[in-house]
C-alpha cells in the first residue's frame, strides 16, 4: 500500500518515477486525470532536483508514497544545494514580457496539488510534500433528494443479527448507517463518502465487521485502521443504529474485531477514547484495554456539507492499549522523570515478559539522527518520530521544529524510542522547547515502545477532562502539573 | 519516440510524457528546421519545461511553427497556470 523509493538523481530516472507515481495513484483509487496531476507534480520537483540541486554531482532522492482514505501524500527528500522557494516565485508578466520563467515548476506543482509544502531542514535536507485529495461524492449526493434514511431501519422487534467481516461492497451501507445514526455529527469525515470507505477496505487500510438484521439491513459497523509503521491497529469508527442499541451488538463486534486482529497476527490494538465522557473508556476497559497515554488537542473534524470551512473541535483522548502478543517486553530502563508512572503503566499488563533486551550503552550514538515527520492535514497536527538518536539530535530536532513553524498546527507530538539512555537528555531538552508528557505509546513504530511528548498551542481546560481508570487519572495529573509549570515559566519569561 | 524528418519539418510521435528528456531529444533533432509537429496521444502530461521550450521556439528568431495533436487536458490547465493561454494562438497550434 505505501511505497518508498531511493533513486540516484539522474534525468533517466524521472520517467520511471513518474510512470510509477501515475500507476500507484490509479491503483490507490485516483481517476486518471488526478493521477496525471500527481505524476506531473512529481516530474516538476524531480526535474528541478536533477537540474539544480545536484547539477553534475552524484546525489540521491528518496520518495515516500502515503495513502489515507481522504488523500494521497507524496514526500520527496533530497540533500542537494540549498534552495529558497521564496526567491523563485513565478511572475506571469515577467514570463510573458521578458521570457523569464523562473519559478514555473513550483507554480505548476502548487496548481496541480491541493497542498504543497516545502520544508527546509537545513543540513538534514529539503522536503517537498505533495497532497492531493480524493474527489468522491458525499452519501447525500448518491441518494435521491427525498431519500428517507429512516426507511432503512428494521422494526425494533428485529433481534436476529448476522455479524460478518466488511467488504468494499458494504461501503454505501456503512455511509448510510453513519448518516442515519449521527446525521452530520460523526467526527470521521471519511465515513460520509462511500468511495473513500470502499478504497480503504479494498487497499486493506482498514478491516472491520458489519452487523445486519435477518432481512439484510445494516445496523452496526466497527473497524480497525491498521498502522502503517507497526503491526498494530486502532479500533475506531464504531456505530450502532439507535433502534438497535443496548442489545450487545457493540460487544459482538468488538470480540469479532479482536479475533480478526489476532488472526492477522497484530501485536496489539489501541483505542483513542474521548475524555469529554467516560463511555468509550469504560468500553475499552471492559475488553482488557489499559490506559497508557493522554493526548491533548487531538482534533476531530465535523462534516458540514456545503460549507467551505469545517469546524475543528478541541478534544482530548485517552490512549488505551490491548496487547495481542505474548512477546512484549518492557524496556530494560525507564526514563528517569517518568520511571514510577511508566512502571505502573507496564504493570497493568499481566502477560508481559521481563526484558531480555539490553539497553543501548550510553555514548554509543552514531552521528546521524534519524527522524521523520507525519502531518495530519485534516486535524492540523503533526508527529515527529525519532527512529534513532544521533549526536546531532538537538540540531536535527531544532531544524525539524523550525520547519514545522511553516505549518498551521493545533498540536505537535514527538515519539522517542525508549531503548536508549539518551532519552533522559532528549526529554529535558524537549521540555525546554515547550513539550510536556503524553505517555507511553506501545508498539507504535516497528513494534517498539515509544514515549510520546506533546506541544499544545491552545489553552487546555483540565476540569473538562474525565478519566475512568486510576492510571488515566495519574497520567492526567502528571500532564496537568507539567502544563501548569510550563504556563508559569512562559508567563514569567 | 518516433520521428520523421524533412529539411524543413520535424514530426514527432511521443511514446510517453513530454518531459525534460523528450525536450532534450526534440531539441537535438530539430536543428534549424522551421516546423515542428508533435503527436501527444500517449502523453499523460506536458511539463512546464516542455511548454517553455515550445514557447521559446514560437517566440524565437527565426520562429518555429509548432503544431500539436492530441494534447492531454492537463496541458491546457498548465498553460492557464503559466498565463500563456493569453498569447498562444491555440486554434492554430492545436490540431483538431
Amino acid at each position: 500500500m505505501e511505497a518508498h523509493l531511493l533513486l540516484e538523481s539522474k534525468v533517466e530516472m524521472i520517467g520511471t518515477v513518474t510512470d510509477f507515481t501515475y500507476k500507484w495513484c490509479v491503483n490507490m483509487g485516483f481517476d486518471e486525470h488526478s493521477a496525471a496531476r500527481m505524476a506531473l507534480s512529481v516530474d516538476e520537483i524531480l526535474t528541478d532536483i536533477v537540474l539544480y540541486a545536484f547539477k553534475d554531482e552524484k546525489g540521491y532522492v528518496e520518495i515516500w508514497y502515503q495513502y489515507t482514505p481522504s488523500e494521497i501524500e507524496i514526500i520527496i527528500q533530497e540533500k542537494g544545494e540549498p534552495f529558497d522557494p521564496e526567491r523563485h516565485t513565478y511572475n506571469r508578466e515577467k514570463a510573458l514580457i521578458e521570457g523569464d520563467f523562473k519559478g514555473a515548476s513550483l507554480e505548476t506543482v502548487q496548481s496541480m496539488t491541493d497542498h504543497f509544502l516545502f520544508l527546509n531542514r537545513g543540513k538534514d535536507g529539503k522536503e517537498y510534500r505533495l497532497v492531493q485529495k480524493y474527489i468522491f461524492p458525499h452519501i447525500l449526493d448518491l441518494v435521491p433528494n427525498e431519500y428517507n434514511f429512516e426507511k432503512d431501519e428494521d422494526p425494533e422487534s428485529e433481534h436476529n443479527y448476522l455479524v460478518t467481516p466488511v467488504t468494499s461492497e458494504d461501503a454505501e451501507d456503512i455511509a448510510k448507517l453513519i448518516y442515519r445514526s449521527y446525521s452530520y455529527s460523526y467526527p470521521k469525515e471519511d465515513l460520509y463518502f462511500p468511495r473513500r470507505i470502499e478504497t480503504a477496505i479494498y487497499n486493506e487500510y482498514k478491516y472491520g465487521t458489519i452487523v445486519r438484521t435477518e432481512s439484510g439491513r445494516p445496523v452496526g459497523y466497527f473497524a480497525v485502521v491498521k498502522s502503517t509503521d507497526s503491526m498494530i491497529g486502532e479500533v475506531t469508527e464504531a456505530v450502532v443504529s439507535p433502534r438497535h442499541r443496548n442489545r450487545g451488538l457493540m460487544k459482538k463486534m468488538m470480540l469479532h474485531l479482536i479475533e480478526m486482529s489476532r488472526s492477522r497476527s497484530l501485536s496489539g490494538l489501541f483505542g483513542m477514547a474521548m475524555t469529554n465522557h467516560l463511555f468509550s473508556q469504560k468500553v475499552n476497559s471492559r475488553y482488557g484495554f489499559k490506559s497508557t497515554a493522554m493526548i491533548i488537542s487531538k482534533t476531530g473534524k465535523r462534516t458540514l456539507k456545503g460549507m467551505e470551512k469545517s469546524q475543528l473541535d478541541m478534544i482530548s483522548v485517552i490512549l488505551d492499549f490491548l496487547p495481542l502478543t505474548k512477546q512484549w517486553q518492557r524496556p530494560p530502563c525507564l526514563p528517569k522523570d517518568y520511571a514510577e508512572l511508566f512502571s505502573e503503566i507496564y504493570n497493568q499488563f499481566e502477560e508481559q515478559e521481563e526484558s531480555t533486551v539490553k539497553q543501548k550503552p550510553a555514548g554509543s550514538k552514531s552521528e546521524q539522527t534519524d527522524m521523520n515527520l507525519s502531518i495530519n492535514y485534516e486535524s492540523q497536527s503533526a508527529l515527529i518520530t525519532v527512529k534513532t538518536y544521533g549526536s546531532t539530535f538537538v540540531g536535527s530536532c531544532m531544524r525539524m521544529l523550525k520547519s514545522t513553524e511553516e505549518l498551521t498546527l493545533t498540536s505537535l507530538y514527538i515519539d522517542l524510542p525508549l531503548d536508549d539512555p539518551y532519552i533522559d537528555s532528549a526529554i529535558t531538552w524537549l521540555k525546554d522547547q515547550g513539550f510536556i508528557l503524553a505517555g507511553l505509546v506501545p508498539f507504535f513504530h516497528q513494534e517498539e515502545d515509544y514515549l510520546r511528548m506533546q506541544q499544545i498551542y491552545k489553552e487546555v481546560n483540565f476540569s473538562e477532562i474525565q478519566t475512568y481508570s486510576e492510571i488515566a487519572g495519574k497520567l492526567k495529573k502528571m500532564i496537568q502539573d507539567e502544563y501548569d509549570e510550563l504556563q508559569k515559566n512562559q508567563s514569567e519569561a | 519516440m518516433n520521428y520523421k524528418k524533412t529539411s524543413q519539418k520535424l514530426e514527432i510521435e511521443l511514446t510517453g510524457d513530454f518531459n525534460l528528456k523528450a525536450v532534450r531529444k526534440i531539441s537535438d533533432l530539430l536543428g534549424d528546421r522551421s516546423e515542428l509537429f508533435i503527436n501527444l496521444k500517449k502523453a499523460r502530461f506536458v511539463n512546464s519545461k516542455a511548454i517553455i521550450f515550445l514557447h521559446k521556439l514560437m517566440q524565437g528568431k527565426p520562429r518555429v511553427v509548432v503544431r500539436l495533436k492530441n494534447p492531454p487536458k492537463i496541458f491546457f490547465e498548465l498553460l492557464q497556470t503559466l498565463g500563456l493561454h493569453r498569447i498562444w494562438e491555440l486554434d492554430e497550434i492545436v490540431e483538431p
